[in-house]
């Protein structure tokens, strides 16, 4: 808890591998060890299917991509120097994969995988004002642009910092800021003054 | 609506672009310092904070299913397959993609990509390019270039057949290849190669045709 009431999240999360034990198992798959691959495939799964999703919209898209980073990181691990953290290294890949493949398919109108978007499981005592702010989050978000979800998901969910999302999007950190600053300005505005029953 | 938030000054403007990153405690101390300097005399960003708060906690509670993706991607490793130890890049994953029966699936223009691969592939042990100094040449380079070092062999593929390059030559002991493309669309190819997301340089060795 910080001074101004808030509590502020802890570098690490005690949920994921550190920085050194992802890089050790980056080290191992580079040697071909397919249970070292297994373990950072069933790391990296989840945080890649959000992020992906961000980007690509399409599910078989994404399983696609998600596969094809997998791949890459499977065939190039060798190619891992450790100059930037092996998960803006593996973000990296997927990212130019989602760009080259949201080049070959046109992004559809609507959106049918909203079961790998935020989740909106509500408690069973979740009110209807509460599930009005998640449908305007949820739909708010659905109008930003692939780039704009990608760095506010890579911020508020991954922990990315924003020198990581620039690296990874391959852009200047400038150009993050700018993305989030507009993204959260279009979110509070598309919630319309609801967001201040949350606070 | 309420009218959208706007800077006051530069140190309001910094301190607000920085707060989603501040609240994940994402910042270095130098950052931290700026935010937390600002965040004491500014009632508007401190609301602000809580908004950040919040988003983050709204943004957890996402775990889709991850067994049925393993045992799909297991499926594409091969677990029986030998691979080629020790040589990094590019050129280790095209020689595994000749080597496998699937090759012979493909379709008749991949194909020559393949087959001038191949031809490549007798000389990567040398260090010199084949097509500069060999008595019988195969049709002379006119692009190098450099993929990215995570590119892997269908990306590179991929990015062949997407600029009309064939591969000549490589690598250097710099790891660049040699290509080539058609005289007449040297410039179009090279200008698709240098915007490619998996190379990291592509120029034009030879002069521009006339």
């Amino acid at each position: 808890m910080n001074a101004f009431g808030t509590a502020i999240r802890p570098r690490t999360d005690a949920a994921r591998p550190s920085k050194i034990a992802e890089g050790e198992l980056l080290d191992r798959v580079s040697a071909k060890d397919v249970h070292a691959f297994e373990e950072l495939y069933r790391i990296y799964q989840p945080r890649l299917a959000r992020f992906l999703i961000n980007l690509v919209q399409r599910p078989q898209l994404v399983e696609e991509v998600l596969d094809d980073t997998m791949m890459a990181v499977w065939q190039t691990a060798s190619s891992f120097r450790g100059a930037s953290k092996p998960s803006t290294w593996i973000f990296a890949i997927a990212y130019r994969k989602a760009v080259k493949a949201r080049a070959r398919w046109p992004m559809p109108v609507e959106d049918p995988q909203d079961d790998m978007r935020v989740s909106d499981d509500a408690a069973p005592d979740e009110g209807l004002q509460q599930q009005r702010l998640h449908d305007a989050l949820r739909a708010a978000m659905d109008r930003l642009s692939p780039d704009h979800r990608a760095v506010v998901d890579l911020t508020y969910f991954h922990d990315l910092g924003y020198r990581e999302i620039a690296e990874i999007m391959s852009c200047p950190v400038d150009t993050v800021k700018t993305r989030m600053f507009h993204a959260r300005r279009r979110l509070k505005e598309a919630m319309a003054g609801g967001f201040e029953d949350w606070l | 609506m309420a009218a959208p938030i706007r800077p006051l000054d530069d140190a309001h403007e910094q301190a607000e672009e920085l707060l989603p990153w501040y609240a994940t405690g994402q910042l270095n101390d130098s950052d931290r310092a700026l935010v937390e300097r600002h965040l004491t005399a500014c009632a508007e960003c401190q609301k602000q904070l809580r908004f950040e708060q919040r988003m983050i906690e709204e943004f957890q509670g996402f775990a889709p299913e991850v067994d049925s993706g393993w045992a799909r991607l297991r499926a594409r490793i091969e677990p029986g397959q030998r691979w080629q130890p020790a040589r990094p890049g590019v050129m280790r994953g095209a020689w595994d993609l000749l080597r496998r029966p699937a090759v012979a699936t493909l379709a008749a223009a991949q194909l020559a990509v393949v087959v001038l691969a191949g031809g490549a592939f007798l000389s990567l042990s040398k260090p010199e390019y084949r097509a500069l100094s060999s008595s019988t040449p195969p049709a002379a380079g006119n692009v190098i270039v450099i993929f990215r070092s995570d590119a892997t062999q269908e990306d590179v593929l991929d990015t062949l057949r997407a600029s009309g390059a064939s591969l000549v030559g490589g690598p250097t002991s710099a790891d660049a290849y040699l290509l080539r493309v058609p005289a007449n669309r040297r410039a179009a190819a090279v200008a698709r190669l240098q915007a490619d997301d998996d190379v990291q340089m592509a120029q034009p060795i030879d002069e521009a045709p006339r």
